[in-house]
């Protein structure tokens, strides 16, 4: 075939500058010949055509009018409907005659065109692995990593679909289009945004797993200090309780509720890959920071607090096998990944953000004033008659009755002030990447005096990587520097110690006044003498290296390491002693330090593959892991002067309290096989080998795997006839196994330890523990399903989801009794606890206007706990504890039927429902009272009009808790109660729930009995709070612009605004007996600049 | 490009490669015992280390509560319970001790139960890792020792069984035959009581051992012979076996080498006193003994120091007493004086070298028992000589009570209370063997403001023990 050749290559250097431009075509011709609109596409482009000429005499003339298109847009308009098509080699486009498609008959090949395109994003990148499918049938394909792709034999009518992870999601008619050149924008649909998942991540729209989402923007809208406090009430499925409002203080978190009967159920925290420490060592044991009681071992605080909320670009919150099952051994009670921020390419961005606020409790307790405390006293000794004796009753006779402190409003009743400033710049090529941020943050407390915590953290992100993409580096850390001043003691538990005519805390020279010793426990202020401050540091840093070996196939090791540093100190100044025990009680300083330390290799190889039609990735990996802890606590005393308290040098005597120095080895090979057809069908397999050095031989080893599956019913041209205001449904299910090591180290081996004193001179030893070295891991076996929909073009997002996690062979410290020397061993105990559960959310775009739009979101968890079997519970030490098919969180009780109208003592109902004065366990406690929640979630909306936006979050929670605000009977001296006493009984034929007032303790055990161990102390502590409200306005973009601001945001916030309850405590979220400090309400305001 | 391979064989080189490598990850999770502690199998392998698990054993009972002193001690409580001690300030202390002063102990856990097990844990621990080390302990330090672990369990279950009479017998380390373990009745607990002070008195050195406990030394810190033959006659005193509690009392009271009644009652609570049979020194820093810190009053009683002596028995000394000047002290405060027990003299002397230890076992005691069992076999002559003893030592005249044996035998109960006082809870212990507690009991309740009845003589056993070990039923009766 001779070919001529009609237009020539001009070669010349302008080409590869116009080349640069080869996307922007601006054409416009009214019935031009074919050759004219070759010729301007070539001046403009740079690209040559070869074409017989004899072939452009059949051809159409073209009708085109395109401004900034690109060349295949150009040419597909050209070729529409000629008799010629055309391929691009190299810079030479060519032309031939299309083939003849041969007239259809029985058997052969349908009609169609073969159908080429490229698929980029708004900013004209290729987008690899993209989705084209022909709509209506399963026929489709995905890009490669240049974004192209091809479809054979596409009927010319057909309309494709092109989607890709969080990309709106395009339809393109064919119309006989042979190069389609598909743009997607970035999706603003929730079901788009990325979800991350252990060594990846995917989108809502296509996980296969239950994963909740907290992005940065909702994280931003909290003045919160501690990224948990910023989750609660926003994720289904997750129960989160702030334990105290004290800065740093610490939380209870609970992922689909107790899986393990003793040991730890938090869940696994990952930042960044890296494996973070879930609970703090006890150090000093200082109560103020509280203890999270979920936590096998004794911890204090809360290591979250010193990750930087403002850092954070991400939680994600995985729950079923499908998630968890990689994490293996510790995936059992759910598994928190924190991502941090990230540079992204362009030009560098300044954000500064900072706010200022104050907080108050949330709520108080009305007790009792002078004259009511004075009336229950005086009331007390006539019931028991006798009088005051100067030997007991000082709070009778050597305190000044005249007095009135209202000590609640004295120790709590401050303002907390708030100040945050954070700062950040970031940027960068497509090449390299880099975050650079600052937070400094200051929050006093509404104790009295000037306490205070402060933080100052850098953060710190680069990513680079070589020319052609193939090799990656990234290298991200941050620190944190704490450094938080408190009392020594939370002083909420006071105030039950303090009645209203205690003496003035102070002389009239300043001193503290003792009082002649006769203050219940004591003066309140010597803890605000005595110090409390809690130093901490926090470096958190991650690498990852990765190299494209072939494509699809890429190996890659992540690296981290973290180091927690704590340093402790409190002090018991003279000055804080009761003058009558300074010869007895000197003064002294504890100082405790622990470090702990984790790093973690985790090398892995990911290949992605096309096939069968669909795409398979699989990721093989391993891990390995090792924490170190190490710490003193050391006393001491024999200072020379006070005001070297904190030099322990100055100490004649230093006594190590307890040392610890402890290591966790961890190891273990995961993979992962993933399998999508058509984004419609998806399969996720995973599996693990885990070994963990807190089993003994032989123990330490163990499997476990999950399987998902997902289909995306939605994409089936059968449903989407019949169901046409679905724009999205989703039917998922999972099955598979995690385990739970969260158990102390070592106790397979049996140890002694020294004692903490000499004996003349010479060290003791003692058995430390009882060794079990048969223990393994605990299973937790979790089957899932769900459904989530999307109606109305994705306007309302809705998702229900069903959970039952078993956990078996249950890691107990066996509760033993004492006369086994020990309270407890290690053990494995042969019961199951299941967790059952029903999530639902709702998300709906209530109005979605230019100016004006409003979003709902509401999330509901109704959980369920259940003792499923427990063989030999009866004989065991669980005997009294538990009952099989009832929750792990219920407790046995016996049913108060009130103070007796007769003698005014509290009166039980015995097992034959016969009244009783001495209830006895376990026969006659027969009420089992539940205080796990029944149901719990969020309700938040979001309105947006013009710059202006408000959102507000209601947490709900439905719960029994303990209602009684003292455990001590009232009467008694010197113990102050709350105002509900007053309902006592005070004749015969009075009835009510309040005994009589009694002060010789001979109604203690009564008192007891009802308010700990019968269903009378225990009532609804069900609660509504307004736990975040937001307002912002955002400056119109053209006033920015004058301002030389690429962003200005001013904003008012509150946490805990508003609680609606009826419980009579301190505070529902945390109902108890002895009362802690309640979260704060807190309001702030700040203002947010890009620049 | 994304490769279109219908298969490869590429995955699985790396497959291969992962997996080779988690073989060597098998190593990777075995770890040692802690830079912290040593492993139990370490603990028996030499004699120094082994002689510190005995110093482990007295070294934490003068750290914790029950048996050293202070508000949760037996001391205290028994002190409480019966007609020596009177509760002041309740605050600051829990119910439960409020409970002891008014003889109705809840049933909620105690020190005075659980740390008794706590040592005989550790005892046990020590008898079966000395009889298993062969190789690295000597033949004369295994023996020592092995005498020192059956001394320190028959001494802990001597006082289980008197405060709850049956207890459950645990005499081996393996907590799945402890957890299980019924009440044995108390001759039962008597009989292994005497079997291990018979083995003790076999096994232990006549001198006094240093911490290595090889070295003689002048500190009486470690249990002897002599410690074992003066529990031995107690023992067999509180069992009613006369002529063994006699002999063994005699023994004691003839090693006129190590021991005699001290002229002054001022030098008796001091170290080393020569009265010592047995003594254990402080161990923290500063310290002399708790009973010093908590009885010794520079206030009223607050809730510190919450109790000072009772009327009965500051009303009990005759007249011409001096323990009832020097091992009395008194404190008036607002026109009030309180008494109270000052045989310990030293508090907390910061950065001091201490001067008292904590008498466990002294001479006097011997001479009590031996003028009991004289007494209960008629021997009224001879049991009048050793109470003349204790009396004249505290500068009072022979006794002048009825030569029959129930005067005499009420004389010594007397003598007991005043000598006795204070320590160890032996009047509570004294009034409820010698069956004199129903006729003291309720007089003594009735200005405590509690109610007495005979079952209380008994405390009960813990509740969440019971709920724990299902085969402690039944409850003390009354409970």
């Amino acid at each position: 075939m001779k070919l001529t050749i009609l237009f020539l290559l001009a070669a010349c250097l302008q080409v590869s500058a116009k080349v640069r431009a080869q996307q922007m075509i601006t054409l416009s011709q009214k019935d031009a010949p074919l050759e004219t609109v070759f010729k301007e596409i070539r001046k403009q482009t740079g690209y040559t055509f070869f074409c017989r000429v004899e072939w452009l005499q059949e051809a159409k003339k073209v009708n085109i009018s395109v401004k900034n298109a690109s060349l295949e847009q150009v040419l597909n308009i050209c070729f529409r409907d000629q008799p010629l098509t055309y391929t691009i080699v190299n810079k030479t486009i060519m032309v031939r005659p299309k083939e003849e498609v041969p007239k259809s008959s029985a058997g052969a090949e349908p009609p169609g065109i073969d159908l080429k395109g490229r698929v980029t994003n708004d900013k004209g990148e290729p987008l690899a692995g993209a989705t084209v499918i022909i709509k209506g049938s399963t026929k489709g394909v995905s890009t490669d990593a240049n974004g192209q792709f091809e479809l054979k034999r596409v009927d010319g009518d057909a309309t494709v679909v092109v989607s890709f992870t969080s990309y709106t999601t395009m339809e393109y008619k064919i119309k006989g289009l042979q190069f389609l050149d598909a743009r997607l924008d970035l999706s603003t649909n929730t079901l788009d945004q990325t979800v991350v998942i252990a060594y990846g991540t995917t989108t809502k729209r296509l996980n296969t797993g239950d994963v909740s989402t907290l992005k940065s923007e909702d994280i931003a809208k909290q003045p919160v200090v501690n990224p948990l406090a910023a989750m609660e009430g926003r994720m289904a499925g997750v129960n989160i309780v702030q334990n105290t409002g004290v800065p740093g203080g610490a939380f209870t978190v609970q992922i689909r509720g107790v899986n393990s009967i003793i040991n730890g159920n938090n869940p696994l925290y990952v930042i960044d890959g890296v494996p973070y420490p879930s609970g703090l060592p006890s150090g000093l044991g200082s109560p103020i920071l509280g203890n999270a009681n979920t936590s096998g071992a004794a911890s204090v605080g809360n290591p979250l607090n010193y990750i930087n909320p403002s850092d954070i670009e991400s939680i994600d919150v995985l729950k079923d096998a499908d998630a968890t099952a990689i994490y293996g051994s510790r995936g059992a009670n759910g598994v928190v990944l924190i991502t941090t921020k990230k540079g992204k390419a362009g030009r560098a961005s300044v954000d500064v953000n900072a706010y200022a606020g104050a907080g108050k409790v949330t709520r108080t307790v009305k007790y009792l004033n002078t004259q009511q405390y004075l009336e229950m006293r005086n009331e007390a000794l006539a019931n028991d008659g006798v009088t005051a004796d100067p030997g007991y009753d000082y709070d009778l006779l050597s305190w000044d009755t005249t007095r009135y402190t209202d000590w609640q409003k004295q120790l709590i009743g401050g303002t907390a002030r708030y100040s945050h400033a954070d700062a950040s710049v970031s940027g960068g090529s497509t090449n390299t990447q880099y975050l650079i941020g600052g937070t400094w943050d200051k929050q006093t407390t509404v104790f009295p005096g000037s306490n205070a915590d402060q933080k100052g953290s850098v953060h710190f992100n680069v990513t680079g990587s070589s020319i052609d993409h193939r090799f990656k580096a990234a290298l991200s850390g941050s620190y944190q520097s704490d450094n938080n001043n408190l009392p020594s003691l939370d002083l909420t538990s006071e105030l039950r110690d303090l009645p209203p005519d205690a003496p003035a805390p102070f002389n009239p020279d300043g001193s503290l006044n003792f009082a002649n010793s006769t203050w219940t426990i004591s003066n309140p202020y010597t803890y605000l003498v005595r110090r409390y401050t809690n130093h901490t540091k926090n470096l958190v840093s991650h690498g990852e290296l990765s190299y494209e070996v072939l494509p699809g196939l890429e190996l890659k090791t992540s690296l981290g390491y973290t180091d927690l540093q704590t340093g402790e100190y409190t002090d018991a100044p003279t000055a804080a002693i009761d003058p009558t025990l300074r010869s007895f009680v000197p003064s002294s300083a504890d100082f405790a330090n622990y470090d702990y330390q984790t790093w973690i290799v985790e090398p892995q190889a990911s290949y992605k593959v096309k096939l069968g039609g669909g795409k398979l990735s699989a990721l093989v990996g391993g891990t390995i892991e090792q924490n170190t802890s190490q710490g003193q606590v050391l006393q001491a005393t024999g200072f020379t002067s006070d005001q070297l308290l904190g030099n322990i040098q100055a100490a004649s005597s230093i006594v190590v309290n307890a040392v610890t120095n402890t290591q966790y080895k961890y190891g273990a090979i995961f993979g992962r096989l993933g399998y999508s057809w058509m984004d419609k069908y998806l399969l996720d397999l995973t599996a693990r080998r885990d070994g963990s050095s807190r089993f003994g031989p032989g123990k330490q080893y163990a499997n476990f795997g999950a399987a998902g599956g997902a289909w995306i019913f939605s994409r089936e041209e059968f449903v989407q006839k019949a169901l046409p205001f679905l724009s999205f449904g989703k039917l998922r299910a999972s099955y598979g196994t995690s385990g739970n090591d969260q158990i102390p180290d070592y106790g397979f081996m049996s140890l002694y330890s020294s004692t903490i004193n000499p004996f003349l001179g010479s060290q003791g030893i003692y058995p430390y523990n009882l060794a079990n070295p048969d223990y393994a891991w605990e299973i937790n076996k979790k089957l899932e399903g769900g459904i989530e929909l999307g109606l109305f073009k994705d306007r309302i997002l809705a998702g229900a989801s069903f959970y039952r996690n078993r956990s078996s062979s249950q890691l107990v410290g066996y509760p033993l009794s004492t006369v086994t020397g020990f309270t407890s061993v290690q053990a494995n105990l042969a019961a199951v606890v299941q967790n059952t559960g029903w999530e639902f959310s709702v998300t709906t775009k209530n109005i979605a206007g230019k100016d004006f739009s409003w979003t709902s979101n509401i999330n509901l968890t109704i959980p369920r706990n259940k003792l499923l079997s427990f063989p030999g519970l009866a004989s065991s030490s669980y005997a009294g504890s538990y009952v099989i098919g009832q929750p792990l969180t219920i407790f046995k009780a016996a049913h108060s039927l009130g103070a007796d109208s007769a003698t005014g003592s509290y009166v039980f109902s015995d097992v034959k429902g016969n009244p009783t004065f001495n209830p006895t366990f376990p026969d006659d406690y027969t009420v089992l009272v539940d205080l796990a929640p029944k149901f719990y979630g969020g309700f938040e909306n979001s309105f947006r009009y013009k710059g202006f936006q408000l959102d507000f979050l209601f947490q709900f929670v439905k719960q029994t808790g303990a209602i009684f605000i003292s455990n001590e009977l009232p009467g008694v001296e010197g113990i102050q109660q709350p105002v509900a006493v007053l309902k006592r009984w005070q004749k015969p034929g009075d009835k009510t729930n309040i005994q009589k007032f009694n002060e010789d303790y001979s109604l203690d055990q009564a008192w007891y009995d009802y308010a700990e161990n019968s269903d009378g102390g225990y009532g609804d502590a069900s609660y509504i709070r307004l736990k975040n409200l937001s307002f912002s306005y955002t400056l119109p973009s053209s006033w920015e612009h004058k301002l030389h601001l690429q962003n200005c945001r001013v904003y008012v916030q509150g946490q805990n605004l508003l609680t609606i309850t009826h419980y009579a405590g301190m505070d529902p979220e945390n109902p108890s007996v002895v009362p802690s400090l309640p979260p704060l309400k807190v309001i702030t305001a700040g203002i947010q600049l890009g620049l | 490009m994304l490769p279109d391979y219908k298969f490869s064989i590429r995955p699985l080189i790396v497959v291969g490669l992962v997996a080779g490598m988690s073989v060597a990850c098998n190593k990777i999770v075995q770890i040692q015992a802690p830079p912290t502690q040593i492993a139990a199998s370490t603990a028996f392998a030499d004699n120094a280390t082994a002689a510190s698990v005995l110093t482990g054993i007295y070294d934490q009972i003068q750290g914790n509560g029950a048996f050293a002193g202070g508000l949760q001690s037996l001391t205290l409580l028994g002190g409480l319970s019966a007609d020596e001690l009177q509760l002041y300030s309740s605050t600051g202390f829990s119910a439960n001790d409020v409970g002891y002063y008014k003889n109705a102990v809840p049933n909620s856990s105690t020190l005075l139960w659980s740390e008794p097990y706590k040592y005989i844990y550790d005892a046990n621990a020590a008898i079966e890792g000395l009889k298993d080390s062969t190789a690295g302990v000597s033949a004369s330090v295994r023996q020592q020792l092995t005498g020192e672990a059956k001394f320190i369990r028959a001494f802990f279950y001597f006082y289980l069984t008197n405060l709850f009479g049956d207890v459950p017998l645990a005499t081996t380390t393996s907590y799945t035959v402890n957890n299980n373990l019924p009440r044995t009745p108390k001759a039962q607990v008597y009989q292994q009581i005497v079997a291990d002070l018979k083995d003790a008195q076999n096994s232990l050195s006549p001198d006094f051992l240093s911490t290595d406990a090889v070295t003689v030394t002048v500190d009486r810190v470690r249990p002897t012979k002599w410690a074992a033959t003066a529990l031995l006659a107690r023992v067999y005193l509180y069992t009613g076996d006369w002529a063994s509690a006699q002999a063994q009392a005699t023994t004691v009271i003839n090693n006129t080498g190590s021991f005699s009644i001290l002229a002054n009652l001022n030098s008796v609570f001091l170290k080393n006193s020569r009265e010592a049979i047995w003594e254990l020194p402080p161990v923290i820093p500063g310290e002399n003994t708790l009973d010093g810190q908590t009885f010794i009053l520079t206030t009223a009683p607050n809730s510190i120091r919450p109790v000072a002596l009772s009327s009965e028995l500051v009303n009990a000394f005759e007249p011409g007493d001096k323990r009832d000047t020097v091992w009395v002290g008194n404190i008036t405060r607002v026109g009030k004086t309180y008494y109270y027990p000052h045989k310990y003299k030293a508090g907390f002397v910061p950065g001091s070298t201490p001067t008292e230890y904590l008498m466990m076992l002294r001479l006097s005691e011997q001479y009590l028992i031996r003028a009991e069992a004289e007494a209960q076999q008629n021997d009224t002559a001879d049991a009048r000589k050793d109470v003349d003893v204790i009396r004249n030592r505290a500068g009072l005249p022979n006794s002048t009570v009825a030569a029959d044996k129930d005067s005499l035998l009420a004389a010594i109960l007397h003598e007991r209370q005043v000598e006795f006082f204070a320590e160890w809870g032996h009047r509570w212990l004294d009034l409820k063997r010698t069956g004199t507690i129903d006729a003291v009991m309720p007089a003594v309740d009735a200005i405590k403001g509690g109610t007495w009845a005979s079952y209380k003589q008994l405390f009960p056993i813990p509740l969440s023990d019971m709920q724990k070990d299902p085969q402690l039923t039944p409850q003390n009766s009354g409970y």
